[in-house]
């Protein structure tokens, strides 16, 4: 009965689905780009590990006396690991398409343990002056702890400025079903985020003022 | 995927679809926009305007109707006064035109109704008692009335009193909703006939029953009656009739509460009709249409509030932290511009719908957009139109607690 023009319908759709897809493309080529970006960052960072890792062993073992140098290196790839993970938390929240940049941070997250761990063993060994600060944060949190982890945060870094060589800042994801960081979390009885463990001995829990934990660091 | 990307996903999917369709049907139909034929076999009509209490506007609207280069033989005009309590009677049987006196009821369709049931024309046209259609208005719609199949034609509504600032944004509104109307009667889905002048065969109004006086807004409503026994329902764009808009921010509100509750009683009624082909064009797209449109809004409002809320919440919760623990509160270093699927699609429907706005003014208006202009659209784009989805969430509660009345 009516004349009308249908075609105009399946050609809309034609074109939305085609604006749609060059959309989700786009949208989803940034978001690998991205990853590609962390995992050349990664390749960088895992290599620099090897090479502080390495000499840590060879001053530890090899040649004792000459611990400054092992130290050095060690606290050069603290900094640069800590600004890789402010970069990845960025990417991570900015990419809601794909799922690959959990794995990443995985990877990141192991990393970070191993350096824990070589940094506890160095302090050790080399008998340095510098302190491990360990900060327990969550990486799926709520709004409001979020906000204290934001906030922690902020007040780590100003720590760290202040401190210098004089502070390993070792933040690590308690949520990221990693076994050996469940150990870890065991182990210190982390049952709330943020949690800062310094010199695996002293255990502040919730957001800490920078003056509280000056306390603890010399 | 969190929730919110897959809603928003969503809600981008249908909105580029509806612009597409639009900009489509525009350039397809863009030299018939303003297409116009005036009938050389004119039918009598009966205009009949509705008035309550409105001694201010009556005799300018009475003189407007009565100004039409309409052949006066072929036409009846009737003013049903719906138990004014000012001159608004007094003043209309001032002209020649027959004045009816009824006890109020509470509701335009019962006075207009009451004027049907007098109607002696073979069309019937209603013309509210604020609005004031031009000269040629009457004679262009009538004319539509020669095509054997349509059954209502309308015209193209425009603010008259554009001076103050709601009037400016609603100006635009108008604009677009006009553009729109008339791209929706090339795929038969014109889905209102709104009451600053539209004409009926009155034969399809005795059909349904008159305007139904249970529904807010009667005007959408027998559109739908219309279009449901699959009549034409033209519009005339070159067509004029310039109606008051409210100037206040609280008759703005209350007059949107009752178009989104008439909406709403107008979609609950016909709601048999959803994705059916045998009721035309209103059971495949415009039922489906008119209720996609108020899901995007809300829909659209929801992410927009949540994502709003979530930063602004963090923010609060941030700084408050910060007084504790007396911190900086926001350093320089944590600003980055991190493009999001959320950016590309943003800024494409942005830019989609400044093509949209910028087509329909141009083609309406026929002005050049001046700066003041730029500022009024930017104020229509950021905040007049996110007050759409408020008037709504009001409207579904009145419905829900069935406070149909205002």
């Amino acid at each position: 009965m009516v004349d009308i023009q249908k075609d105009v319908f399946w050609k809309a759709g034609v074109i939305t689905v085609v604006v749609f897809l060059l959309g989700v493309g786009l949208g989803y080529t940034l978001e690998l780009n991205r990853i590609s970006d962390i995992r050349d960052d990664y390749k960088v960072i895992e290599l620099e590990w090897a090479d502080a890792k390495l000499q840590s062993l060879y001053y530890q073992f090899l040649n004792p006396e000459s611990c400054d140098a092992a130290i050095r290196e060690n606290l050069r790839f603290s900094d640069r690991a800590y600004e890789q993970g402010l970069k990845l938390d960025r990417y991570e929240n900015a990419n809601q398409l794909s799922s690959e940049m959990e794995y990443e941070k995985k990877r990141y997250a192991l990393l970070k343990v191993e350096f824990w761990i070589n940094s506890v063993n160095l302090k050790k060994m080399c008998n340095a002056d510098y302190m491990n600060l360990l900060y327990f944060y969550s990486n799926d949190p709520s709004i409001p702890m979020k906000s204290e982890q934001d906030t922690q945060s902020v007040i780590l870094k100003e720590l760290k400025n202040e401190k210098g060589n004089k502070l390993m800042l070792i933040p690590l994801p308690v949520d990221m079903d990693i076994a050996t960081i469940n150990v870890i979390k065991d182990t210190y009885n982390i049952t709330i985020t943020p949690t800062l463990i310094i010199d695996s001995n002293i255990k502040l829990e919730g957001v800490q003022d920078l003056e509280t934990i000056k306390k603890y660091i010399i | 995927m969190e929730w919110v990307v897959l809603v928003y996903l969503f809600f981008v999917l249908i909105t580029i679809y509806l612009y597409t369709l639009f900009l489509i049907l525009f350039f397809n139909n863009r030299d018939k926009l303003f297409e116009e034929k005036i009938s050389t076999n004119l039918k009598s009509v009966t205009i009949c305007i509705p008035a309550y209490n409105e001694e201010d506007t009556i005799a300018d609207t009475i003189k407007a109707v009565l100004a039409s280069n309409y052949p006066k033989e072929l036409l009846e005009v009737i003013v049903v006064n719906d138990g004014s309590i000012d001159r608004t009677s007094e003043i209309a049987k001032q002209f020649p035109v027959i004045v009816l006196d009824k006890k109020n009821e509470g509701t335009k369709a019962a006075a207009v109704n009451y004027g049907l049931k007098h109607a002696k024309n073979e069309l019937f046209g209603v013309v509210d008692a604020d609005s004031y259609p031009e000269p040629d208005a009457l004679l262009k719609v009538v004319s539509f009335f020669d095509d054997a199949e349509v059954g209502a034609a309308t015209t193209c509504v425009r603010v008259k009193n554009k001076e103050v600032l709601l009037g400016k944004l609603q100006n635009i509104e108008y604009t677009l909703i006009a553009w729109v109307r008339k791209l929706l009667e090339f795929i038969n889905s014109v889905y209102v006939t709104p009451g600053p002048l539209s004409v009926y065969r009155k034969k399809i109004i005795d059909d349904i029953g008159g305007f139904d006086h249970n529904i807010l807004t009667e005007d959408i409503e027998i559109a739908w009656g219309v279009l449901r026994r699959k009549w034409k329902i033209k519009m005339c764009l070159s067509a004029r009739a310039y109606t008051t808009v409210p100037e206040t921010l609280k008759g703005w509100w209350k007059q949107r509460l009752r178009w989104d509750i008439g909406g709403i009683q107008t979609f609950l009624k016909h709601r048999d009709v959803i994705g059916k082909s045998n009721y035309g064009m209103l059971g495949v797209f415009v039922s489906p249409f008119f209720a996609s449109t108020f899901v995007l809004s809300l829909v659209g409002f929801g992410v927009w509030v949540y994502l709003i809320s979530t930063k602004l919440t963090q923010s609060v919760f941030r700084w408050l932290y910060s007084v504790e623990t007396h911190s900086v509160v926001l350093q320089v270093k944590s600003f980055y511009l991190t493009p999001t699927v959320f950016m590309v699609f943003g800024s494409l429907l942005l830019m989609t719908y400044f093509i949209y706005l910028g087509y329909a003014l141009k083609t309406l208006d026929k002005t050049k957009v001046t700066s003041g202009r730029k500022s009024i659209i930017l104020i229509y784009l950021f905040i007049y139109l996110l007050m759409y989805p408020l008037v709504f969430l009001q409207s579904i509660y009145r419905v829900l607690i069935g406070k149909f009345q205002w």
